[in-house]
């Protein structure tokens, strides 16, 4: 019984909380944590099928393009969408917890983490089926999702302690995504922009995470210097700015609640 | 101050003020929220839930917390479990043994009765092992047998009573058990059963703090009253005295 504040206690509780979360989310359906495999093979069938066609000439191989970007993409969404609400819907527990309360959130972002390994073993198998050969580029994969977990985990910070203080972030957030996602070059390519749109997609942490991913894997390219000073810097800054705006929230986010 | 005795203080709360800062017309949204801030006259009225208020829990002593609806009594069960950080004064408390108890909160109605026994006793501080170890006896207690792979959902609010009950009481070890509205409810069989828990815990060490509404629950358990009205601390003593205080009041 001794040990409380152990990291020990601490991760018990995190698996805890993400075994709850993951069985939450799939009580209701016969497949359950097969729709992380199944997800997104269908949508990039969906896709494979429209923008193949229209594609053809700039991009190689569609179906692992859309799909290196839907997963990350994906892994993203979930993360930020579920963190969000993470203090509001937990608000009975954060009086008897003997944690501090991050771990409600780190919780969220790490189940979509884990719902990312399930849809990376369907990666693995369409990387086969489309004849992507091994490459030890391959192998950068892990960093380039430890950042982009980093990159969420802070803004997930933001984002809860938004909600708590204002519903409204909720649906902001949500049309944010639907324009974010227009602008990671999930689905498109993105030489055929040029001007400001370009830029913009330049500058989104999302592309650059993206981007390199897709360089790794489909082209066995290293990010170049600046890619990974974004990819890092990015990281950082949201992880750095996301954990201090919660810290100085703390007592009035239990205020409020 | 009452070190002199053999008894020693659990909890100690000294000149404890919760000041909130409330926005005239709340701001429930962002939008009015910028545009408040835009004019510039973000209006504030500070309201004290909690004025100054001073008592000790000794080791081993039931005391029972009484006042009305908003009167601060949970603010003050907040700052106590070191939820809220009060705004002057301080609570002296090992936080480590604390173990708040509410009702029906904490439990996912989607899991199972068993896989909320896990998730709650990891919540509430306890290890893998030692849920392990005590699985039966918590079930026992909750007298649960055979509805643990059920979903909670499908559970009578008595049951979920029961279980949040037996989970936060298996541990032996002295410890400060706090109690939230929770002998106020469930049948009258269970509640006998529980409050005769309570008292073993109270014989191996316990101290425990009950927050009730009720009167007849202070003056059934406790060794001791604190009323809280309106923040400020209106009487210490007595569960009897003190109850015949508040019922009086409230008639007045």
């Amino acid at each position: 019984m001794t040990g409380l504040h152990t990291r020990a206690q601490y991760a018990f509780v995190i698996r805890q909380l993400t075994s709850r979360e993951i069985k939450r989310k799939y009580s209701r359906s016969y497949l359950g944590i097969v729709w992380s495999v199944l997800n997104p093979l269908l949508s990039m069938a969906v896709l494979s099928l429209i923008f193949s066609q229209l594609f053809r000439r700039s991009i190689e191989n569609y179906p692992i393009y859309y799909l290196t970007g839907y997963i990350l993409w994906q892994a993203f969404t979930g993360a930020t969408t579920a963190a969000l609400t993470a203090l509001v819907d937990n608000k009975a527990l954060l009086l008897k917890v003997k944690f501090p309360m991050e771990l409600f959130i780190l919780t969220r972002v790490y189940t979509a983490l884990i719902n990312l390994g399930y849809s990376l073993a369907a990666y693995v198998v369409m990387l086969l089926v489309f004849g992507v050969t091994p490459k030890w580029t391959m192998l950068l994969s892990p960093v380039i999702i430890l950042l982009l977990f980093l990159f969420s985990l802070g803004l997930s910070y933001i984002l809860a302690t938004a909600y708590v203080f204002f519903g409204d972030v909720k649906h902001l957030y949500a049309v944010a995504l639907t324009l974010w996602m227009y602008c990671s070059a999930i689905f498109y390519p993105v030489e055929q922009l040029h001007g400001v749109i370009r830029w913009v997609i330049w500058a989104n942490p999302m592309y650059t995470y993206i981007h390199c991913l897709r360089q790794a894997v489909m082209y066995g390219q290293l990010p170049g210097t600046v890619q990974w000073l974004q990819m890092i810097l990015w990281s950082a800054a949201l992880y750095i700015l996301g954990s201090t705006v919660f810290r100085r929230n703390r007592n009035r986010i239990m205020q409020k609640i | 101050m009452g070190e002199d005795g053999a008894r020693q203080v659990e909890i100690a709360v000294r000149h404890v003020t919760m000041e909130f800062r409330r926005a005239k017309q709340e701001a429930g949204s962002l939008k009015e929220w910028m545009v408040r801030a835009l004019k510039g006259g973000r209006q504030y009225e500070r309201f004290k839930a909690l004025d100054d208020v001073s008592f000790t829990v000794e080791k081993g002593e039931v005391v029972g917390l009484i006042g009305t609806n908003g009167s601060g009594k949970s603010t003050m069960l907040k700052i106590i479990s070191g939820a809220l950080v009060p705004t002057k004064g301080n609570v002296i408390v090992d936080r480590g043994k604390v173990q708040l108890l509410t009702l029906g909160t904490g439990f996912d109605l989607e899991l199972t009765g068993r896989e909320n026994v896990y998730l709650n006793g990891a919540i509430i501080g306890y290890t893998k092992r030692y849920i392990d170890e005590n699985y039966e006896k918590i079930v026992r207690f909750a007298e649960l047998e055979g509805f643990m792979d059920e979903k909670v959902k499908n559970y009578s609010s008595g049951m979920v009573s029961r279980l949040g009950f037996a989970i936060a009481t298996v541990r032996d070890t002295p410890e400060i058990l706090i109690l939230d509205e929770v002998l106020s409810v469930g049948d009258l069989f269970f509640r006998q059963k529980s409050e005769a828990r309570i008292r073993e815990m109270i014989h191996g060490g316990s101290t425990v703090l009950i927050v009730s509404h009720s009167p007849s629950v202070i003056r059934n358990n406790c060794s001791k009253a604190i009323w809280i009205e309106k923040g400020k601390l209106r009487a210490v003593g007595p569960p009897k005295e003190v109850c015949d205080a508040y019922e009086k009041r409230k008639e007045g």
